[in-house]
């Protein structure tokens, strides 16, 4: 660890005079920013797990509105590609919170695809619920029943130290669209309600999407920031109509959108106008279904309940039949419940909807059909016959072509997309082991716009999230050629500038006892060269144009090693310069 | 304008009042000579400036409990199917408003919690539209049933309601009406960047055709190493830095990033000396703790700096979340619609200190209404909803439209009580846009649907 003297200087501290910017003559030539200490390991075996699946109707029910049976579209012919240490970090930064030397290494040990069978194979790191017990905060006095305490902590934890860092990825892209946020949830004990529903979201990552359908509608901290818990069924003599928030949302945010949709996600038009999905009467009918929840004790002493799956009150449930999708459940009850989610999850959209989605979390902002077509294939049917199978989705991502070619990216204008602000905190993190000896993880809330990041994990304001998979920001060139990003919602003048003073203090003195370590950059920090290519394998996948490693590298270079912490500064000088470019902004 | 003089007395005074119980009676020549200051400045401009302020109620406003009917048949109709969360008539007494023209019978009061807009209606500085809502071309109840009119796509849902009635487009959309009329004025402004200003996130209505939305912030501009010259000692390194983060790239989304990084460096250098002059400590009547007050006060800075930038027309967008009440309706409304009438009366009260209370209108806009019926504690995405429109050209003390039947299968209704609005957004938003200075000829321009109204419609009158 460093010592306290050795703190990289921030502006307010000065701990350092400006010294004379000194070009370094013994500079060697700019480097390509290839990494050429790691040879070719892993290669052609990369892409051979792409399943195309069956038929996206194999293995499930007709429900109107039909779509029609596509026809998956093929794979085309893998590339051999070598894995390159380049490579491999740039999988990583589709894959995880962020690449370290030790994941780099360990990709192009076992190549690609057997890197994500082994992380399906890992136990859970610990749950947030776990950890949240651990610290005290259950206990009535030492905790805070109203409050959030250990929340941000928790977040940070797993996201920048979690021993499983693809569900951890891939539990921060569902929480993007199945969205809770903190603050709008009614209940006490939130930070333990909270971190239950990001439980589950880990808990079903590498599950079906069908079983995480089924937990979250149970889910305590959704009942409340989605208002079902205390719906009731119609009541004739007030005209009281059950809460409609949670049946909309399931269906236009969680499971189908708002427009019809064929299975590589294009939407389906009718006379030069979009299909609706629903109507408002099935919205309504929906919503009866999900009446008469409530929270399954009535024992506030503890947050358990906050864990435990809601509860049906017979008495203000509705048993009576209901009507939506063109299919009809009855009986009420939790079964009514599985069976309208049954429904819901057999629509032909869900497949497309969520796959998408997913692709533009991890991958790429604007997928082509074909390629979402292929995910969509793999959601539908994982080869076995099963829908929903996040092992396939996950593998049908990441392994297809279109994720893995990164020439094409390289040389694609519209490629990639914009690292949202929380990733790059914790790419900053996990990059140089960011540790806290003491567990505060003090990190905290980061949603401001004018000091923070924009964004935090967890803390949306609404259910529509942080980011939203059709945002175009409007009047750009990526508006003009019909593109979306959806990070630009939360990309603004002042946040962007907000992110790299926040950086400015977080890569230069971490915040309490939550530092990184930069021991292994420091030793390399004499010879610039090679202290700006190690920054941009690990943090930026190689993807540094030549032009920016040359002027990072001049920058560095303008510390002289004879002035005070001249390693350390050097160190921080090419990280922030980094995180502020934008060939590492947008991961191609 | 026709505004009594009264309220602008009694605001100046209490500006100044309040001003001093606010501890500023030790810094009060400086403070004087500053309030001087801005009003000479923009007193210069006065005859050509003029701003349009949206301020946009996010998720939905329940605007029954908001503007809620008054005269004994209304109330009685509209209670029933609120139930619990009806408002009482007793409790609505103080805040009856008594137009100046009547309403056939009908009457409306404002929810206790708005009381601070009352003055404002009183004294004919506020107005109210009625039923107003996203369409297509104007739509009867058969019509929707039917279907044999075009509707907006994807009625009840939120994020597209929101764009629709921002940009007459679901989400997606690539301008919006604010920004179109940006597009109309911004080669007038002395910096074209800040004809479109936002003080809360993105949002569609300010981006135009070419007109760009610069988003300011609370606080101001948000400086870069917050102010620095180096970076971990390096002046090299700050260099560096400032240039990289602006340097155009070959990848779309990368150098559109680079675009606002420059936007923002620009601007904030064009910005912060400007707005130094005018520091928020002189703008004491807006309360604290309340977030819309936060952003209102800084469009009433930056409408106070638009002589210095030689600004003429501004439209500027702020908002307020947490409107989606689909439960705890009753108690969380009012502390919501509180904040609002508070945040409203002190950034009225503080146009009519600066001098620019006829140059500045504000209007409010949302997502959608709600419905009539209760879901027991909460009430579900309707359709029509009432808004207020506040500014010194205002011609208040009146509604504007139709006031909607009440109740379930009315002419008006589509279910539950959901609105089909009868003033269209583009009627209002053109209304709006005409007193801003966009001619006849350019509405169709800003409001590609307008035509589908009878052009006597086109002003709604009530600016």
């Amino acid at each position: 660890m460093l010592g306290d003297d050795a703190i990289i200087d921030r502006d307010d501290a000065a701990l350092i005079s400006e010294a004379a910017a000194r070009a370094d003559p013994s500079n060697p030539a700019p480097s390509e920013g290839f990494d050429a200490r790691h040879g070719v390991i892993a290669a052609a075996a990369l892409l051979a797990a792409c399943d195309s699946g069956g038929g996206a109707g194999g293995g499930t029910v007709s429900v109107a509105p039909p779509a029609p049976t596509p026809t998956p579209t093929p794979s085309p012919t893998p590339t051999v590609a070598v894995l390159t240490a380049r490579g491999a970090s740039r999988f990583l930064a589709q894959a995880t919170m962020g690449a370290t030397r030790t994941s780099i290494d360990s990709v192009l040990n076992t190549g690609i695809a057997a890197w994500i069978d082994a992380q399906f194979a890992l136990p859970r790191d610990m749950s947030h619920w776990d950890w949240l017990v651990s610290k005290g905060y259950n206990s009535e006095s030492g905790g805070n029943p109203s409050g959030q305490n250990g929340f941000d902590a928790s977040v940070w934890r797993q996201a920048i130290a979690g021993s499983d860092p693809l569900r951890q990825r891939v539990a921060l892209a569902l929480l993007d669209f199945l969205v809770i946020g903190i603050n709008g949830i009614n209940l006490s004990w939130r930070a333990f309600a909270m971190g239950a529903y990001i439980d589950l979201l880990l808990d079903h990552a590498f599950g079906n999407y069908r079983d995480l359908l089924g937990a979250i509608a149970r889910n305590a901290a959704m009942g409340s920031f989605l208002s079902f818990i205390g719906s009731r069924k119609a009541n004739p003599s007030t005209g009281s109509l059950p809460d409609e928030n949670f049946a909309r949302e399931l269906m236009q945010l969680f499971t189908l959108g708002v427009q019809q949709l064929e299975q590589d996600g294009t939407v389906r038009m009718s006379n030069g106008v979009p299909l609706e999905t629903y109507s408002l009467d099935d919205v309504a009918q929906l919503a009866r279904v999900f009446t008469g929840f409530q929270l399954a004790t009535s024992d506030n002493k503890t947050p358990d309940r906050m864990r435990e799956p809601m509860v049906i009150n017979a008495s203000t449930n509705e048993t009576g039949s209901s009507t939506f999708l063109g299919a009809t459940v009855s009986g009420g009850g939790m079964a009514a419940v599985d069976a309208a989610i049954d429904i819901i999850f057999r629509h032909p959209n869900v497949a497309p909807f969520v796959s998408k989605q997913l692709i533009q979390r991890l991958v790429t902002s604007n997928p082509s059909r074909a390629y979402v077509g292929r995910v969509s294939a793999a959601f539908a049917n994982n080869g076995s016959g099963v829908r929903g199978d996040m092992k396939a989705v996950i593998r049908a991502i990441l392994l297809d072509p279109e994720a893995r070619d990164e020439s094409a990216a390289l040389a694609g204008a519209n490629s990639g997309r914009l690292r949202e602000p929380v990733l790059r905190l914790t790419n900053w993190a996990r990059a140089f082991g960011v540790t806290s000896p003491s567990d505060a993880w003090t990190i905290g809330d980061t949603t401001s716009t004018t000091q923070r990041l924009g964004q935090s994990i967890g803390r949306a304001s609404s259910v529509f999230g942080f980011v939203r998979p059709g945002y175009t920001p409007p009047g750009t060139a990526i508006a003009q050629a019909g593109l979306t990003a959806p990070e630009f919602l939360i990309a603004s003048e002042q946040t962007n500038i907000a992110y790299i003073n926040y950086m400015q203090s977080l890569v230069g003195g971490g915040t309490g006892d939550t530092k990184a370590d930069y021991t292994a950059m420091m030793a390399l920090a004499p010879n610039s060269a090679q202290l700006v290519d190690e920054v941009n394998l690990i943090l930026a996948a190689g993807q540094l144009r030549p032009a920016t490693v040359t002027a990072i590298r001049t920058a560095v270079d303008s510390i002289p090693l004879t002035a005070t912490n001249a390693t350390l500064n050097r160190t921080g000088v090419a990280i922030l310069l980094t995180l502020a470019s934008p060939d590492y902004l947008v991961l191609k | 304008m026709n505004a009594p003089t009264i309220l602008s007395d009694v605001s100046r005074r209490a500006f100044l009042q309040r001003s001093a119980l606010f501890g500023m009676a030790g810094v009060a020549a400086p403070f004087v000579t500053s309030l001087g200051a801005i009003g000479e400045a923009a007193a210069a401009t006065a005859s050509d400036y003029k701003a349009l302020v949206c301020i946009f109620l996010l998720g939905g406003n329940d605007h029954y409990n908001t503007l809620v009917p008054y005269d004994p048949t209304s109330h009685a109709l509209y209670a029933k199917p609120r139930g619990s969360l009806a408002l009482g008539r007793d409790a609505l007494a103080a805040t009856a408003l008594v137009p100046s023209v009547d309403l056939g019978g009908r009457a409306y009061a404002l929810a206790p919690a708005m009381a601070p807009l009352n003055p404002l209606f009183d004294a004919e500085r506020l107005a109210v539209a009625l039923n107003v809502g996203t369409l297509i071309q104007p739509t009867t109840r058969v019509q929707y049933q039917n279907r044999s009119v075009r509707l907006p796509p994807k009625l009840f849902s939120h994020n597209d309601q929101q764009s629709f009635f921002q940009a007459s487009s679901p989400e997606g959309a690539s301008s919006g009406w604010g920004g179109r009329i940006g597009d109309l004025f911004q080669s007038g402004n002395g910096s074209s960047t800040v004809t479109c200003i936002n003080a809360s996130g993105n949002a569609v209505f300010l981006s135009g055709r070419s007109a760009i939305q610069y988003n300011v912030g609370t606080g101001g501009p948000v400086s870069l190493l917050r102010g620095g010259s180096s970076l971990y000692g390096s002046a090299t390194a700050a260099q560096t830095l400032r240039r990289m983060m602006t340097e155009t790239n070959p990848n779309l989304l990368a150098s559109e990033y680079a675009t606002v990084n420059k936007r923002a460096m620009d601007t904030q250098a064009q910005l912060a000396n400007a707005l130094a002059g005018t520091p928020e400590s002189t703008f004491p009547l807006f309360p604290s703790g309340n977030g819309l007050a936060d952003q209102l006060r800084m469009v009433a800075r930056m409408i106070a700096i638009s002589g210095d930038l030689g600004t003429k027309r501004q439209v500027f967008f702020v908002s307020m979340g947490g409107f989606d009440l689909h439960d705890n309706l009753a108690t969380t409304q009012p502390v919501l619609l509180g904040r609002l009438a508070a945040a409203m009366r002190a950034f009225h009260d503080t146009t009519v200190a600066l001098g620019v209370a006829d140059k500045v209108t504000t209007f409010t806009g949302s997502d959608f209404g709600r419905t009539l019926a209760s879901n027991g504690n909460g009430v579900d995405h309707g359709w029509g909803s009432m808004h207020f429109v506040m500014g010194g050209a205002v011609k208040g003390k009146r509604f504007y439209g139709t006031p909607p039947a009440i109740g379930h299968n009315t002419p008006d209704d589509v279910g539950q009580g959901r609105l089909i609005p009868t003033m269209a957004v583009d009627q209002y938003a053109s209304t709006l846009a005409r007193w801003f200075g966009v001619s006849e000829g350019d509405l169709s321009t800003v409001l590609p649907n307008i035509g589908n109204y009878d052009k006597s419609t086109w002003s709604q009158g009530f600016v």
